[in-house]
């Protein structure tokens, strides 16, 4: 019963990680219905941005979070002023491609800058936990867990709240009536594109502390943030975090609880969650068919 | 306060308007009417910036519109509907004039709160108040097409453009939408209408100006224009014109 326990624990905190992934990939995919592939290489940016700041710097990692999001939106804002914003009105292949090589391009920097090397962020606290009984829960993912549920209601609090989140949501809505009350669309898309890219840095700096950093670090999480988005449903922070958590439980349950399938496994499970719910309810758990 | 002259737009090989030039004054109503394909939603774009043009000039206020991207021209003061509704679909009414009221013109920086209680008061004058809670996606057609004039509204504009608001409308709600009209109008907004329902024309219209085929045709009151037998040719045909005026 504890090892279950212990499962679900370590499952919504994977979950926490996923949540965070995925919020700014669904921001931009909602609004600017581009699909990112080069989210992933963005979660790297943040990764080594804590790396470095922690190793040269001896910041704490989790104090590196919101210089992560700083680096991380300015990064955004000028990709999609200066590249997406010209292919923004093309069909949905062109962006796929665009940023497509724009992930090749980010993961050769890194190839280039920092070597294939596979590089760590190691506290004092790394390895510690809370005991409850049977029940271990490591501090750090732990923090990374409620600090991902932050960032959730952060978004959730800018997207419904703010003149730029009220801006975004109706850009999302409808471009042409969105100008035409005085929105700068450019603008806006570069925003958004900047606030998608600053969670992707944040969980960047959260992952680095659980695991290795490498130059393709980012890539399976490209393909997670596509499956939570779809599992959840399209275009709100609260269907990004029930995805998230839910994909998260169900990968760690998959593996310890389905006896045969371990670790290498997890893509597969990924896949399959994700042709399930296009089967069995393709606008994902909490989403509005369009 | 509104100069067009000589403006020109193509479309390809063809020309959807082609030197149409004239002036809408401060506080008058302007009806804007032709038959379909006349291109009156095209000049409605070129003045509201989603077209750029191909010729000739537009001013407001003695500045110069045409070049400006569509949220510059919103923000000098130039509010707009579609024909073809365009609601925010994943916000509530009260959302959707909120958003006119958060970027519309001179209100660059009017915090959220403030464009709430702006977008309830241009709701009570739509008559869409007791709706404000309830997502577009559960409004009549009038609704949608009284939200379109909402959201223009909280844009706080000093010329409103409206593409065809009572297309589609039974009597009862073409008078509701034209009470509607008037009571923007007395509240000090020039207004510049594209109609093909001739009561709303004759009803509310000081000024009528008629495109045909891309040109402007005529203009004048709403009874000498649609005495005019030019414009009666263009709607009806010419043998029909020739048989009335014999």
């Amino acid at each position: 019963m504890s090892l279950f326990v212990q499962q679900v624990i370590l499952g919504l905190m994977l979950g926490g990680v996923y949540v965070a992934v995925a919020i700014g990939f669904s921001l931009v995919w909602g609004v600017l219905n581009i699909v990112n592939l080069a989210h992933g290489a963005l979660v790297v940016v943040g990764m080594y941005a804590t790396w470095f700041l922690f190793t040269h710097a001896g910041i704490d990692p989790f104090l590196t979070l919101p210089l992560d999001a700083v680096v991380l939106f300015a990064i955004g804002y000028l990709v999609q002023r200066g590249l997406i914003n010209r292919v923004i009105r093309a069909p949905l292949f062109f962006t796929l491609l665009l940023t497509f090589g724009i992930n090749l391009v980010l993961i050769n920097l890194f190839l280039l800058w920092f070597k294939a090397d596979f590089r760590s962020v190691t506290t004092s606290y790394s390895g510690a936990g809370l005991n409850v009984g049977a029940v271990t829960i490591p501090y750090i993912r732990l923090a990374a867990l409620v600090i991902a549920m932050l960032l959730a209601g952060a978004v959730g609090f800018f997207m419904n709240r703010t003149r730029t989140g009220f801006a975004i949501q109706a850009v999302g809505a409808d471009k042409d009536a969105a100008q035409l009350v005085g929105i700068d669309l450019r603008h806006v898309y570069a925003l958004t594109f900047a606030v998608g890219a600053a969670c992707a840095g944040v969980a960047g700096g959260l992952l680095s502390t659980v695991q290795a950093i490498s130059p393709t670090a980012g890539e399976p999480y490209t393909l997670q943030a596509f499956v939570v988005v779809i599992l959840g449903g399209l275009g709100r922070v609260s269907a990004t975090v029930v995805g998230g958590l839910l994909f998260g439980l169900i990968e760690v349950l998959a593996q310890s609880q389905v006896p045969g399938l371990g670790a290498g496994w997890s893509n597969a499970i990924a896949f399959a969650v994700l042709v399930l719910v296009l089967v069995l309810r393709p606008q994902g758990l909490l989403g509005r068919l369009a | 306060m509104l100069e067009l002259a000589g403006v020109t737009k193509r479309f390809g090989g063809v020309a959807a308007l082609s030197n149409v030039s004239f002036t809408v004054a401060e506080g008058e109503i302007l009806g804007l009417i032709g038959p379909n394909g006349a291109g009156k939603t095209t000049l409605l774009n070129c003045i509201s910036g989603v077209y750029r043009l191909d010729g000739g000039s537009i001013t407001f206020d003695g500045r110069r519109l045409d070049g400006l991207p569509p949220h510059q021209v919103a923000r000098l003061g130039i509010g707009r509907t579609f024909q073809v509704v365009k609601p925010f679909a994943s916000m509530t009414v009260r959302e959707n004039a909120a958003v006119g009221a958060l970027f519309g013109s001179g209100q660059a920086h009017l915090a959220p709160k403030a464009a709430f209680s702006w977008a309830d008061e241009v709701l009570e004058l739509v008559g869409l108040a007791r709706k404000a809670r309830l997502t577009v996606g559960s409004l009549t057609i009038p609704d949608r097409k009284r939200l379109e004039v909402a959201r223009a509204l909280a844009t706080k504009p000093r010329l409103l453009l409206l593409d065809e608001v009572m297309a589609g409308l039974n009597p009862v709600e073409v008078d509701e939408a034209l009470d509607m009209v008037r009571k923007v109008h007395a509240g000090g907004i020039t207004i510049v209408l594209i109609e093909h329902v001739m009561r709303v024309v004759v009803g509310v219209c000081d000024r009528v100006i008629v495109l045909h085929m891309g040109q402007h045709l005529a203009e004048g009151t709403p009874d000498e224009v649609l005495q005019d037998r030019r414009v009666i040719e263009a709607y009806l045909g010419e043998k029909y014109a020739a048989r009335r005026h014999g």
